[in-house]
């Protein structure tokens, strides 16, 4: 009975301890209320005598945005948001295989794809994202082909593609070179010694070199897709309606800021911890470090 | 976590202890004659605050044609709105110092008091007026379509189903989907970018404010490629952005605009940036407000 009732405790230990993330909202919620109530209420407010002068009304979600169509601003935020986790997976795979393909070429032994590599990623990371944003929207239009932009402008949702491909192109600069460098990191006697092994060169890299180096290559990647979220609230400046486009429809609209600030970051924040968190259990499972 | 709990509950104690010894003994109250202004700053008149600083903060558009832009000879702020604003300086007998604010910003800009005044454009709206109070209408306007041409869109009405351009943070969005809701409608971040998204064809039509759409059009290179067409389909009564509840320096502000309407002061400047003679001309078609 005893040694059951210890069984017990120690499996509700393990479970806790497993799904511990459930309790990380928690921590978040006794933080905010600490401000709150002791930085807030007790010292701002009674101690030094300072009081925000502004009536929050968040009810101001509920109203409606465009009275014809009878579209509130949540289902504005609800379409944000999805515009928004849309852009930003898309915009994960086109630039984790661009970036893939680049730092390839950079470990190449061919010299033209090396400088041409390198030229870009340089290029890319050393010049603002706004600036190749409207680069890829305004810019390229007197350099294609006039029958490929009559039709583009037929389409809808071109704002979208140029935003995929502008952070895609933006992020890919920095993926090759972490990547690049998780390959790097490997001793280069590995690849001798699987060659040796009688390996061809995909293989050893398929085999050996390849499963290290992601495992290094992980985490900053997890902060390249974590940028990568963020930095798409820049698509707005060609008109794409994502997240932070939501907001400011709602401030425009209604001059509330801080709600609509509020509330945006609490959804970026809580999107950030998702990608985060998802991508550390992978790594987690998937990619035990114990494991080599 | 355990540690954390401590140090929080400690510090709430402490703190606690601190608010409990200083609430019995409240500071006795400032009597006049001190330099008591960082203590309650709401209760200071922006009228006395200007006086003493011996300047007026205006926030005007930097460009918006003939509002408020950089004028090529001028190499400073030039337009309408500044014109208003340098008046009222003049009647405060003080100076006058220009801020260039959006229409994303400005209300912020207002609310934090970082400028007296907001000449930029702003339509006086209900919703906005919960944050910030409103001069009566300086000027009158609505909203129509800037299309090219050769267009065959000759009113709202043609729109369906087409991608027109807009600006964001402004009413112009949300009217046209109010008046069509079947219109894609794209919003960038200034009206310089929804006229060369234009220009390339990106949006059929672009729509905001018809005197906005006149100053464009002027300052292009080739003012006769553009039309405006169609009714107003929106009303827009600008109105001067002055700081909530301080009735006196916002009844100082009406006084000044209909004294200025009286002495034709008002149809000066008018004339100057919208008359017969300009690039910009708009008939005039409407009064001011006038107390007896």
């Amino acid at each position: 009975m005893i040694k059951k009732a210890r069984e017990l405790k120690v499996e509700a230990s393990i479970l806790i301890n497993r799904y511990r993330f459930i309790f990380y909202p928690l921590y978040f919620l006794a933080i905010a209320l600490f401000i709150y109530f002791v930085v807030y209420k007790i010292l701002l407010v009674n101690v030094l005598n300072i009081e925000f002068n502004y009536k929050l009304n968040y009810a101001i979600f509920f109203t409606n945005y465009i009275e014809a169509t009878r579209q509130s601003y949540v289902d504005l935020y609800v379409l944000g948001v999805i515009t928004t986790i849309k852009i930003s997976i898309i915009s994960l795979v086109v630039a984790m295989s661009l970036g893939t393909v680049l730092a390839i070429f950079r470990l190449s032994n061919v010299k033209v794809l090396d400088i041409f590599a390198k030229s870009y990623i340089e290029f890319i990371r050393n010049t603002p994202l706004l600036i190749q944003i409207f680069f890829w929207y305004f810019g390229t239009d007197p350099l294609l082909p006039k029958v490929f932009t009559t039709w583009l402008k037929a389409q809808s949702n071109v704002e979208f593609a140029y935003g995929v491909i502008a952070l895609s192109i933006y992020t890919s600069a920095f993926i090759a070179e972490e990547i690049r460098a998780g390959i790097q990191s490997i001793p280069k006697e590995q690849m001798e010694a699987s060659r040796a092994q009688g390996f061809s060169f995909l293989q050893a890299m398929r085999l050996v070199i390849l499963p290290q180096a992601i495992r290094i290559v992980i985490p900053p990647l997890i902060s390249q897709s974590l940028n990568l979220t963020k930095y798409s609230s820049l698509v707005m400046s060609i008109g794409v309606v994502e997240l932070m486009a939501s907001s400011r429809f709602l401030f425009g609209g209604t001059a509330r800021i801080f709600e609509a600030l509020s509330v945006t970051t609490i959804i970026y924040l809580s999107l950030s911890l998702a990608i985060s968190f998802a991508l550390n259990q992978y790594n987690k499972y998937f990619l035990s470090y114990t494991r080599y | 976590m355990k540690k954390l709990l401590v140090v929080a509950l400690a510090l709430v104690m402490v703190v606690a202890i601190f608010a409990c010894e200083k609430a019995p003994a409240p500071e006795p109250a400032p009597v006049g004659d001190g330099g008591d202004t960082i203590v309650a700053p709401v209760t200071i008149s922006t009228i006395e605050a200007i006086k003493e600083r011996g300047v007026l903060r205006a926030g005007v558009k930097d460009s918006v044609v003939p509002f408020g832009f950089v004028g090529e000879k001028e190499r400073e702020l030039v337009g309408f709105d500044v014109d208003i604003c340098r008046y009222i300086a003049k009647k405060l007998k003080v100076k006058v110092k220009f801020t260039a604010v959006t229409s994303a910003n400005r209300i912020q800009m207002l609310t934090d008091g970082q400028v007296d005044i907001l000449a930029a454009t702003m339509t006086h709206k209900i919703e906005r007026d919960e944050v910030i109070d409103f001069s009566i209408t300086y000027f009158m306007d609505g909203q129509k379509l800037l299309v090219p041409k050769d267009s065959e869109i000759a009113s709202i009405d043609d729109l369906a189903g087409l991608k027109v351009g807009s600006v964001k943070g402004s009413t112009s969005e949300k009217n046209v989907k109010e008046a069509q809701p079947d219109c894609e409608v794209i919003s960038f971040e200034g009206y310089p970018e929804a006229f060369l998204a234009l220009k390339q064809g990106k949006v059929v039509a672009m729509t905001t404010d018809s005197v906005i759409l006149v100053g464009l059009m002027g300052s292009d290179d080739n003012p006769e490629d553009w039309k405006i067409v169609g009714d107003f389909f929106s009303s827009e009564p600008y109105g001067l952005g002055l700081p909530n509840n301080d009735s006196e320096w916002r009844d100082f502000v009406n006084f000044t605009l209909m004294e200025m309407w009286r002495n034709g002061e008002w149809k000066k400047i008018y004339d100057k940036w919208l008359g017969e003679d300009t690039k910009y001309y708009m008939p005039l078609s409407w009064e001011i407000e006038l107390w007896p």
